[in-house]
């Protein structure tokens, strides 16, 4: 009551005072509110765009798992990227890097992601100036975007909460405080979800210069047979290493029998996103010489194709490139500075990006087979030195003494890697009978001389370049700055191919897509080249075998795209990978007796527990329905 | 009334036999001592019998050393518009009515009030006022005498805030019971200094006290460029009683300033000058060259032995400081950017005077601060912070009727500024990221780069080194500040309606405007490209052909402006009645809006408005029995309509014990014993930054460049995203604070006066972010909620004491001391059950939580065989955390409060003035205490790359290495020198994660005394004053923080963890002050 006579007296005074008594309502009533993303197709577009911008960064090394967090990168002091700790075994529970979970530490916010998503599904149908089938496209595409958010966590925490549908902002506690569903649950909605989007994706993008990168029905399948594929993997499917793995009612996360439908699903998966991909015209790329002035040897022509298969831009190979992340950090990090000796002080390269010697073993030979396997390859002699003559001339300097480890090797190889002594096509020099040669003892061009801008290891990632990048004056560098290829034709037909050979065993359909990645790189076939040149001929008759080989073919082909990081884990590899020790060679030496000596930079350990990353302790402190994953 | 004349001596119980005899005595000696004040009380009997109403008085006012005091006001009383000042000799002359009371006041003495019988000749001497007992108090919407007051205020003599600085908030630290001060910063125009009023007691947006100058809500830089030379009063706000009228705004306390006014008489020019030396404190100590090579050769090979080191041994061989060399530069970058002392001049100018229709009181004032920063003859443009303030104000107060009163009052302050383009703290910060042996600050121009205009810069490599030189010297800023306040006040006499009745009614508009521009052009780097030994001949190659540019170029920076309008109209009355009731009645209406010109969004475009209406009450019997009663109902745009309204009632008692009968045996012992209490509730608006005030709406970024996505083949079609910054809370209001005072006043033989006062202060409602939203609910926003609870209390003690001696002699002592602590009551966190020391419910609002650091790691043993850490990696000689909770590894779990608050909960101040003749000394000491700081170990961790929060340095150099302390390199960890208590980890030339951990490890206590002024004086006699045409005449000489104690070495520990910035400032200074 008294606040009544108070405020009589204040009007009274506002009157007296000539000011109206809503001298305090000052808001207009158009003031900015979610509900005006969804009032015209031009600010729904917008929120669309927003869906997509919670996309994980496939091609940034700080971001991606893949890139700094495993074992096919190394790095040095003067360049740490985030996932770096996690491969020299620093994850923890304070503040987990590259923690997606929480969005910090180099990890996108996924949640907030796919909360995004859901306010886009609940409102999209609401927006008054759309057609129905636009609708429709939009729709898909941002389901497809909730089941990749999904199956970005579920990959690095296993189980986790599932968000159909968004909680309200006050939600009271018992609501927020969700538990973390268990895996086959979350597969199963992931699947669901990517289902539906597929109806009603297009199947080519109707307008290639505004809307390459968005997603289509390839991109869709392909994805879906790689969700399948993990879900099958021992990883996921009846991994007794998690019979213990419960929620504090008791209740199971990791399922315990292994489920061999699982690779039939994922079959069948694969089969539809090949038939799809193959009646729309993608194929295995393959160089296209007439673009180019020079004429090149057939080595440089292989060559060719396995880098532009990644680094030339929406090639015909290529499901979905991420537009969203490009690669001109990348490149420059991949490049040797020096390479050009005269613009050896160009700070626009920082060739920092060092690939282990593990990763040059891993390679065949020039016969298509392991190193270890080949009768023909001096395995134990590897780590000597020796010169190369003239006909290596397109691999490696003419009369050059370099390791024999860079000898008779495959094509992918000397497209994949830079090395002391090996040549590098491009770069503006197109004759290929006169291309660079990386020159990385101590106190040659592309040795360490700047204290950021080196290499740890001796080689660099050449694929990922390329090769019409110029390098300038000054600290320019300009580049073809390329999409990140997230999915490429030879990596779904690997998946047919292993998928083929889990749920079936050997047959010609796993060899046919097996050869048909292997051809594009001058390969015979995997029969065909283990019967002549392997100590173990008979390794692709049997199931067994034919998985080392596909294991294997996979690393080669999609090496240094950041698959590695996730296969080992899928296949529950990386305890024994990762668990050898890093090396690279002594670049502190001059001459190549003492360069070409194998060193370790980093003796690696992983532990059962680092399958999957630690929830941070703070969502932990805030949530105590979840559970930390085992070992943390 | 003959108590007032002489000053006893002597210890109470023989004091209290001895009274009369010594009265006596002291009467028969009075006549020799001062011959005026006989004069006064006898001769004055001489009857003018001519008039019968009126009465031409006049007389001469003189204080106890019997020197004329000039500018005494003389009024008489409760007739305001009568008054008059005395003349420079201490004359005046007025007429008043047979039977009025003549009140003569001025700022330091006591006022003395004569009744007027017959007397035509009035002579007073006024006495140094020995507290401030007598005092007007400037209150709330109002004045109030000392001995009624209820509520907490304590006010300061303005002189007392004349330090040698441009900056009035550096006076502050100290100076005022209840008030914590300190000041982190030296860098002239940025260093204002952090004040609080009883501390903090809120973990919420706005912490600081609500600045008022004449009634006008300012800025603290408003405050800052107010000259001490304009204030008549300074007060301090602290309790509810004395801030329950600012309702809504009150709760952190207010500061409550007013300008001088003129007075009758002729004009009284004032004028002051100063010219100040200025010097750091204490600069950092860097580690010599030598040493700085051999430690960043370690820092590598100690991490990681297979990177190449940076430095030859040929190259440290042969580096010798100070020679000068190009080829093995060694440079010392303080010196080539700093000088080791500026001068500072300062100037102040007011006449004030008036007739009996129009008073005005006029200032002006010109201040100019120098940086020492270098500036290169090379460039035609001066770099060095050249900071220029000046103030003008008038005051004119016009009688328009006999009962009605006009007043203009018209203030404005400008600032003209001159400096680097990143300002001096960067200067200053960037030296300490500079690399001492790689490259001079520029090379001489030689044969082969004759035709080159430009300064020929050094750097390394890719010229990716940072150079501060070249960044000091590449441009400069310029920028102007001003601040215009304009204020026309009507008052009204209504006693015809009812005696004692009274309005008046205010209106004001307020104009900040700032803007700054930058004139840079871009360095060229050079950088040795050859040279020989023998010779010590060298070449210089240019690394940047492509990016120098010799010309000038502009950077518009921001440009803000912000108008405000407030309008306050009052109805008062006063009234005695039976001489023993006093009543007093006071309604205010306020009415306030701000605009912002410079908004960055929509909802901080809305004008910013409060709405309010106020009242008290007080009620007073025979001096002894004090009641008051206030309320602040307050209105405030930022809340949803059912809560914009807050009701802020208050009230107090007060008992003047030594006015009670009972007491007048002791009256001479304690002259004066008075107890007061208060308690009451007030508010606190500004919950939320301005961005941020419409919590009840959501809000949202329709262009969201980070969630921005890009399609097409050349990713020609980007749409920004949307997000949402905030969800809508209709529920949010302001927090609220219940404050309880209780005081004890004890006056010692009229000579020493102390207050001592007890708070408890309860806030609640403190919005706070909710912390316990998982998030998986994958919100773009964390929601708010006033759910915050937090209590204060604490003890401010101030303390006076005047002697003046009868050979003319005075001294003058005081001390004040501050205790302030608070805790959280509530605090919305994760649940602790299991790790009860992280809850921060029962810690003060600035207690840090952190690990305690047990040692550095041996070795590697040793790290294998502890606690796994989870904060990246770490090796032997890294910092070893203590695992609290026993679960065999260190995490966030392990985390308990540590040290102090880092708001000191101590701040205390004390000091003499004497004087002799025309000489007076005085000093005055101030320390804090109870405060810890962390020593910043990124910013420290020498080599590391390092760059502060937000900040951004021109050509985002990739190599900032911090520059080596040589405490550091004293004491360091090393594999030979296995120290696990060194001052320093283990080396390294990237951030180690593990070691920048909050911790105790750089946990160090920021408690210090400080000899914070010491000043010397000399006034000319006033003879010889005369006989030059002026009424006094000082020259005096000061000195700021020249002395200060501390177990903190590295830097001036005031500066706390901001030790690398622009060091806060030691300052000689001599100054003249005159008046005619």
């Amino acid at each position: 009551m008294k606040s009544n006579i108070l405020r009589f007296v204040l009007i009274v005074c506002l009157a007296v005072n000539g000011a109206c008594s809503k001298y305090l309502d000052i808001i207009p009533d158009n003031i900015a509110t979610i509900d005006h993303a969804f009032a015209m197709r031009e600010t729904a577009e917008r929120y669309l765009f927003t869906c997509y911008a919670y996309m994980p960064l496939h091609s940034s090394i700080p971001n991606t798992p893949g890139f700094s967090a495993g074992d096919e990168f190394w790095f040095h002091n003067d360049y740490q990227p985030q996932g770096w700790n996690i491969a020299r075994g620093f994850q923890g529970v304070v503040s987990p890097y590259l923690n997606y979970w929480q969005g910090s530490n180099g990890g996108k916010d996924l949640y907030e992601g796919i909360r995004a998503c859901n306010v886009f599904l609940e409102n999209i149908r609401n927006v008054p100036d759309m057609p129905d089938y636009e609708k429709d496209r939009w729709e898909a595409e941002v389901l497809f975007l909730k089941a990749y958010y999904h199956y970005y966590l579920v990959r690095m925490y296993g189980p986790i909460p599932i968000k159909r549908e968004n909680l309200p902002v006050d939600a009271p506690d018992d609501i927020v405080k969700v538990k973390r569903d268990p895996v086959d649950d979350v597969f199963t909605y992931i699947i669901e979800l990517l289902d539906e989007a597929a109806a009603g994706l297009p199947e080519v993008i109707p307008s290639d210069i505004s809307e390459l990168g968005r997603i289509t029905k390839p991109i869709s399948l392909a994805i879906k047979a790689e969700v399948l594929l993990t879900w099958a993997s021992p990883l996921f499917n009846g991994n007794a290493d998690y019979a213990n793995f419960k929620d504090k009612d008791g209740s199971a996360l990791f399922n315990q029998t292994y489920n061999p439908d699982l690779w039939e699903r994922a079959l069948v998966a694969c089969n539809e996103a090949v038939e799809l991909c193959e009646s729309l015209g993608y194929k295995l790329y393959e160089y296209n010489q007439s673009s180019l002035i020079h004429n090149v040897s057939a080595e440089i022509y292989i060559q060719m194709s396995i880098r532009n298969s990644v680094a030339e831009r929406f090639n015909n190979e290529i499901i979905w490139a991420n537009t969203n992340s490009t690669t001109s950090t990348l490149q420059a990090q991949a490049t040797p500075r020096g390479l050009d000796p005269s613009r050896l002080d160009n700070g626009g390269v920082n060739g920092n990006l060092a690939v282990p010697i593990k990763i040059a073993e891993q390679f065949y030979t020039r016969h298509g087979v392991p190193i270890s396997e080949d009768k023909e390859w001096h395995y134990n002699e590897r780590f000597g030195i020796r010169k190369a003559t003239a006909n290596e001339r397109y691999y490696i300097e003419d009369g050059y003494t370099t390791s024999a480890l860079h000898f008779d090797r495959e094509p992918r190889f000397y497209a994949c890697l830079g090395f002391d002594g090996g040549k590098w096509y491009g770069q503006n020099r197109f004759n290929d009978q006169d291309t660079w040669t990386v020159y990385a003892k101590k106190g040659q061009a592309a040795s360490t001389i700047v204290q950021h801008a080196h290499n740890a290891t001796g080689y660099w990632p050449k694929k990922l370049v390329n090769y019409q990048n110029s390098i300038e004056t000054g600290n320019t560098y300009t580049k073809e700055d390329y999409p990140w290829p997230v999915m490429r034709l030879a990596n779904l037909y690997l998946m047919l191919a292993e998928a083929g050979n889990e749920a079936n065993g050997p047959s010609e359909t796993v060899y046919k897509y097996l050869d048909l990645v292997r051809k594009r790189s001058g390969l015979p076939g995997v029969v065909e080249s283990w019967a002549a040149h392997s100590r173990i001929p008979n390794k692709p008759a049997t199931q067994n075998g034919l998985r080392e080989i596909i294991h294997q073919e996979r690393l080669i082909e999609l090496a240094l795209e950041g698959q590695r990081f996730w296969d080992l884990r899928r296949w529950k590899k990386a305890e024994q990978e990762l668990n050898k020790p890093i090396t690279g060679w002594d670049l502190a030496q001059r001459t190549a007796e003492g360069y070409f000596r194998q060193k370790t930079l980093f003796n690696q350990r992983f532990n059962l527990r680092d399958y999957f990353w630690p929830v941070s302790e703070a969502e932990l402190l805030a949530n105590k329905n979840t559970v930390q994953n085992p070992g943390w | 009334m003959n108590k007032v004349y002489f000053n006893n001596s002597g210890r109470p119980d023989t004091l209290q036999r001895c009274a009369p005899l010594l009265l006596s005595a002291v009467l028969l000696l009075l006549p020799l001592l001062f011959p005026q004040a006989v004069k006064a009380t006898h001769i004055d009997q001489k009857v003018s019998f001519g008039s019968i109403q009126q009465l031409d008085v006049s007389g001469l006012v003189t204080d106890s050393t019997g020197s004329p005091l000039p500018g005494v006001s003389v009024s008489v009383k409760d007739k305001p518009l009568s008054s008059t000042t005395t003349d420079l000799n201490g004359r005046y002359s007025l007429q008043v009515s047979r039977g009025s009371v003549l009140v003569f006041s001025m700022v330091g003495y006591e006022t003395h009030e004569e009744v007027i019988e017959d007397e035509t000749i009035v002579n007073v001497i006024l006495q140094a006022s020995t507290s401030n007992i007598d005092e007007v108090v400037v209150v709330a919407f109002g004045k109030q005498k000392r001995t009624d007051m209820v509520g907490s205020v304590t006010s300061i003599n303005p002189s007392e805030l004349k330090v040698p600085s441009s900056n009035l908030t550096t006076s502050l630290a100290g100076r005022l019971a209840g008030m914590i001060a300190y000041q982190r910063s030296g860098e002239p125009g940025q260093d204002n200094a952090d004040f609080f009023i009883r501390g903090v007691t809120t973990f919420g947006y706005n912490r600081n006290p609500l600045i008022l100058i004449d009634n006008i809500e300012l800025s603290t830089t408003d405050l800052a460029r107010l000259q001490p030379d304009d204030i008549q009063s300074f007060s301090i706000m602290k309790d509810a009683t004395a801030t329950a009228l600012y309702g809504a705004r009150g709760a952190n306390g207010v500061i409550l300033v007013t300008t001088k006014e003129g007075k009758e008489g002729k004009a009284n020019v004032n004028a002051r000058v100063e010219t100040s030396v200025s010097t750091p404190t204490r600069n950092v100590e860097l580690a010599d060259p030598i040493t700085y090579m051999r430690l960043h050769n370690e820092a590598i090979l100690t991490r990681d032995p297979s990177l190449p080191t940076l430095y030859s041994q040929d190259k440290i061989d042969n580096t010798v400081p100070g020679s000068g060399s190009l080829i093995y530069p060694s440079t010392d970058w303080r010196k080539a950017l700093f000088k080791d002392f500026a001068i500072n001049q300062r100037a102040n100018l007011s006449v004030s005077g008036g007739g009996s229709i129009t008073r005005y009181y006029v200032s002006g004032t010109f201040n100019q601060d120098n940086g020492v920063l270098k500036v290169d003859p090379r460039n035609n443009f001066n770099s060095n912070i050249n900071l220029k303030t000046y103030s003008v104000r008038s005051n004119v107060n016009v009688n328009l009727t006999k009962s009605t009163e006009l007043a203009l009052r018209v203030s404005g302050s400008f600032d003209d500024y001159t400096g680097p383009v990143d300002g001096g703290t960067s200067m200053y910060r960037k030296v300490m990221r500079s690399n001492p042996v790689l490259f001079p600050a520029a090379y001489p121009v030689d044969a082969d780069h004759h035709f080159v205009k430009h300064i020929m810069f050094g750097n390394y490599e890719d010229g990716s080194y940072l150079n501060p030189y070249a960044d000091l010297m590449r441009g400069y800023k310029d920028y102007s500040r001003s601040s215009i306040v304009a204020i026309t006040e009507l008052k009204q006499d209504l006693s015809f309606l009812a005696p004692g009745l009274a309005f008046r009614g205010l209106i004001n508009t307020t104009r900040h405007s700032y803007f700054d521009v930058s004139r840079t052009y871009v360095p060229f780097w050079y950088q040795l490209a050859g040279y020989d030994r023998r010779t010590g001949d060298y070449n210089v190659n240019i690394v940047n052909p492509d990016q120098g540019r010799e010309y000038l170029d502009f950077v518009q920076g921001p440009r803000e402006i912000s108008s405000s309008f407030y309008l306050e109209s009052a109805l008062s009355y006063n009234q005695v009645f039976n001489e023993k009731h006093g009543l007093s009645a006071l309604l205010v209406f306020i009415q306030r809006q701000k605009l912002e010109g410079q908004a960055t969004s929509l909802q901080a475009s809305l004008p910013f408005r409060n709405v309010g209406l106020s009242g008290r009450a007080t009620y007073s019997y025979d001096n002894r029995y004090f009641a008051e009663f206030n309320f602040g109902y307050n209105g405030s745009e930022r809340f949803y309509k059912q809560h914009r309204f807050g009701f802020f009632p208050s009230a107090g008692l007060a008992w003047t014990v030594s006015n009670e009968k009972f007491w007048e045996p002791l009256a001479a012992t304690i002259s004066n014993l008075r107890l007061r209490g208060t308690y009451g509730l007030v508010g606190n608006d500004a919950i939320g930054d301005p961005e941020n005030r419409f919590m009840y709406l959501s809000e949202v970024d329709m262009n969201d460049s980070n969630l921005r996505s890009q399609f097409g083949r050349n990713y020609g079609y980007a749409r920004d995203g949307i997000r949402v910054l905030r969800y809508s809370d209709q529920n949010i209001t302001w927090e609220t604070s219940k404050k309880m005072n209780l005081a004890l006043e004890v006056g010692l033989f009229n000579k020493a006066q102390l207050i001592a006062e007890y708070f408890t202060e309860n806030r609640s409602n403190i919005l706070q972010t909710r912390a316990a939203t998982p998030a998986s609910m994958g919100l773009s926003a964390q929601p708010r909620a006033n759910v915050g609870k937090a209590a204060g209390k604490g003890v401010d003690v101030e303390f006076n004491y005047n002697e003046a001696f009868l050979n003319g002699m005075w001294l003058q002592g005081r001390l004040n001391f501050t205790y302030s602590t608070s805790k959280y009551l509530h605090y919305e966190e994760y649940d602790y059950t299991d790790e009860p020391w992280l809850s921060r419910v029962g810690y003060p609002m600035d207690q840090r939580w952190g690990y305690i650091a047990e040692s550095l790691f041996i070795d590697d043993y040793e790290v294998a065989n502890s606690p796994v850490q989870n904060f990246g990696p770490y090796l032997a000689g890294d910092i070893k955390y203590r695992d609290l909770n026993g679960d065999g590894q260190i995490t966030t779990r392990d985390q308990v409060p540590i040290g102090y608050p880092t708001t000191p909960e101590i701040v205390y101040g004390f000091g003499f003035s004497a004087g002799y003749k025309g000489f007076d000394v005085s000093a005055f000491f101030q320390g804090l205490t109870r405060e810890s700081f962390w020593i910043d170990p990124r910013a420290t961790a020498p080599f590391n790359y390092y760059l502060y929060d937000g900040e951004s340095i021109f050509g985002q150099p990739g190599n900032l290495q911090n520059q080596l302390l040589k405490a550091y390199a004293d004491s360091y960890w090393s594999e030979d020198n296995r120290d696990i208590y060194a001052l320093w980890p283990r080396l390294s030339t990237t951030q180690i994660d593990n070691n920048i951990q909050t911790s105790t490890w750089f946990m160090r206590d920021g408690a210090f005394l400080r000899l914070k002024q010491v000043e010397v004086g000399y006034s000319i006699p006033t003879k010889l004053a005369e006989r030059i045409r002026m009424s006094s005449l000082r020259i005096y000489a000061n000195g700021t923080n020249l002395l200060t104690w501390s177990n903190f070495k590295l830097w001036d520990v005031e500066m706390a963890g901001n030790g690398l910035g622009y060091p806060v400032q030691k300052i000689f200074n001599l100054g003249l002050n005159l008046s005619f």
